[in-house]
């Protein structure tokens, strides 16, 4: 049953000192409400027991993130699109970067706030584990004073916390001493958007000549509470990482969450990935290698491998138009990495027929211009576009000349002229035009070919990158 | 209460919509959603779960994008609002609709102002996105017809005529 809003009052003091006066004047009756993304849910839904609001929306006091010589200070009214783009927090606190970029969608990222996010203290919150395995701290305040809490021991209970009937979260302290550490974040979701995590972790750890000397690991959704794993840890510190210490580390893992069956999950499956989440972290600690924000596991090569022919197939048309090539490519699946795809693409370009070279060069606009057949993919001719920018920047003297000339190389050679342009200055390719012009015909069918292999190599580098 | 039963009256909220200055009188926790639609009669942002998980109710305030439908009306007073009906100048369509329009990217076209809104969000910090960040920029709008590819096609086309306009 939707709610009425006329059974609502709503204030927007302004101010923090005003909004604090507030609470403090009818304690327990004000509730506050930040960017809305959980507030406005549980009003929708007509679950909402409050029935006067005070909007703490975009004030100045809860929405900046302080750098300090030896913490940062962010404000508890900063949104995940804030905290994704503030520099320090993506590069020394790559776990809650992470976070804030797979929690909602972007609208949400918009207005959910970090403070709001703790404050509704659900056991699956992404942020959370971040906030606990970086040793937060929380800056409680209300109209007595300030005061200062270790953020683990905030959550008393499922949905309790340690927050006074008069007190504001005002900001959330993180010390800067991570940024040795190997980081490790994962989300197990059913999909990345929107979706709430079966589970999710954050870790950071440090090795020293092969012994971990300090791990901190926490997972959300397995337990009432945002859990940070003390017990598991004790079964690392000091430890090589071998295959001894990894049957222990599940066992431990196994033995301290307390996960649940409910809509998301099970409490089985729950347990056998948060041991597996662990056990990969540990992996990546001991070679060294931090591995943050892939909630989508598989890199666009090791998803490619594995796709149906088709649809592989039309993935890589957008790199080289021809699709002799990419059918040609696509069967000698799958590829370790980035140069034997490279390698294989090669290849089959040398054999393929001048017609599948043909097709390729066909799908390119003229140089100077952005026309394409109907069939060129989205992708390409935004490619084609991006490749061409400094030539359709070029001056109308040069664009003539290159106009004139692609219609004087269309008459003699009866295809257009292909040039792989990424680097090259629009006079450049002038030159090179005017130069090919003067090509026998298996010559230039040649450099125009080497040309398009040029094109298709950058390309599948761009959508490697994707 | 007096003081109680005052502070429950509907109050005077003005901002601007699509670059027009607009006064309502509004309960403060209507839902910035409904007085778009009710108030003002602009019904192009939809409602489709009215919990911030479609997207469908996307607009843009002071230039981030926001579900409407958990935006409280008294939290947009002082904004300024975009929304679908200011997209186009007049009979001219914007370059995200035409492009829309052109690869299939609109089918039954509940999701389609969001759609739009949000790609419109996200070209403004990216003018040169890939899929991947066409995807993540609209991952939180869901469409139940089209299948997305058209959608993201629709977008990359715009990317890239708005490079060469």
């Amino acid at each position: 049953m939707r709610s009425n809003p006329s059974d609502y009052e709503m204030t927007a003091p302004g101010s923090l000192r005003a909004t604090l006066s507030l609470l403090a004047s009818e304690p327990g009756a004000w509730l506050p409400i930040a960017g809305g993304t959980d507030v406005m849910v549980q009003y929708a839904a007509g679950k909402l027991a409050a029935r006067k609001l005070v909007s703490i929306w975009n004030l100045p006091e809860l929405r900046q993130i302080e750098v300090l010589a030896h913490e940062i200070r962010i404000g508890a009214g900063c949104t995940y699109t804030d905290l994704r783009r503030h520099e320090v927090v993506g590069r020394e606190f790559p776990l809650l970067a992470a976070a804030a970029r797979w929690t909602g969608g972007i609208a949400n990222q918009n207005r959910g706030t970090i403070g709001g996010n703790i404050v509704n203290a659900s056991p699956a919150a992404d942020s959370l584990p971040a906030l606990l395995a970086y040793g937060a701290e929380l800056i409680l305040v209300s109209v007595r004073g300030e005061r200062h809490l270790p953020y683990i021991s905030f959550h008393t209970g499922y949905k309790k916390t340690l927050l006074a009937q008069d007190e504001l979260i005002q900001a959330v302290s993180l010390a800067r001493q991570f940024s040795e550490y190997v980081s490790y974040a994962r989300k197990a979701g059913a999909r990345n958007a929107q979706a709430i995590s079966k589970v999710c972790i954050a870790a950071l750890g440090r090795t020293k000549n092969g012994i971990v000397d300090d791990v901190r690991i926490a997972l959300g959704s397995v337990a009432p509470v945002p859990l940070r794993l003390h017990e598991t840890e004790q079964a690392i510190l000091g430890k090589r990482i071998d295959s001894p210490t990894l049957d222990r580390v599940r066992e431990a893992v196994t033995a301290e969450i307390r996960p649940i069956d409910d809509i998301r999950s099970t409490a089985r499956y729950r347990s056998a990935v948060a041991g597996n989440l662990v056990i990969e972290f540990l992996n990546r600690l001991s070679s060294q290698h931090s591995e943050v924000g892939r909630a989508k596991a598989p890199d666009v090569l090791s998803r490619w491998n594995f796709l149906p022919t088709d649809d592989a197939v039309n993935a890589i048309l957008p790199c080289c138009g021809s699709k002799a090539w990419a059918r040609g490519v696509a069967a000698r699946r799958p590829f370790v990495n980035e140069e034997a795809l490279l390698a294989a693409s090669n290849e089959v370009w040398q054999g393929v027929p001048p017609s599948a070279w043909m097709e390729a060069f066909a799908s390119h606009p003229r140089i100077g211009e952005t026309g394409t057949i109907p069939s060129t993919p989205a992708q390409s001719r935004l490619w084609s576009t991006q490749e061409q920018q400094p030539v359709a920047d070029a001056d109308a003297a040069v664009r003539a000349a290159l106009a004139d000339a692609n219609r004087e190389y269309e008459q003699r050679f009866n295809r257009i002229f292909i040039v792989c342009a990424s680097g090259r200055s629009p006079v450049e390719i002038l030159g090179i035009l005017k130069r090919r012009l003067k090509n026998d015909g298996d010559t230039e069918l040649g450099e125009a070919a080497e040309q398009q292999r040029q094109i298709t190599e950058i390309r599948l580098r761009k959508w490697l990158q994707q | 209460m007096n003081d109680s039963r005052q502070s429950r009256a509907k109050a005077q909220i003005s901002f601007t919509v699509n670059g027009e200055a607009k006064q309502v009188r509004v309960y403060p926790m209507e839902r910035l959603l409904d007085v778009l639609r009710l108030e003002l009669e602009l019904t192009g942002a939809k409602e489709g779960c009215g919990e911030g998980e479609c997207g469908s109710c996307s607009v843009l305030m002071d230039g981030a994008l926001v579900n409407s439908c958990l935006v409280p009306a008294l939290q947009a007073a002082g904004s300024s609002i975009i929304t679908i009906e200011g997209m186009a100048k007049g009979d001219r369509l914007h370059v995200l609709q035409l492009a829309f329009l052109e690869c299939g990217g609109a089918q039954c076209g509940i999701c389609t102002p969001g759609m739009i809104l949000a790609a419109c969000h996200l070209l403004n910090r990216k003018p040169h996105p890939t899929i991947g960040d066409v995807r993540e920029g609209l991952s939180g709008n869901l469409c139940r017809c089209t299948g997305y590819s058209q959608i993201v096609d629709a977008v990359l086309e715009a990317a890239r005529r708005r490079l060469t306009a």
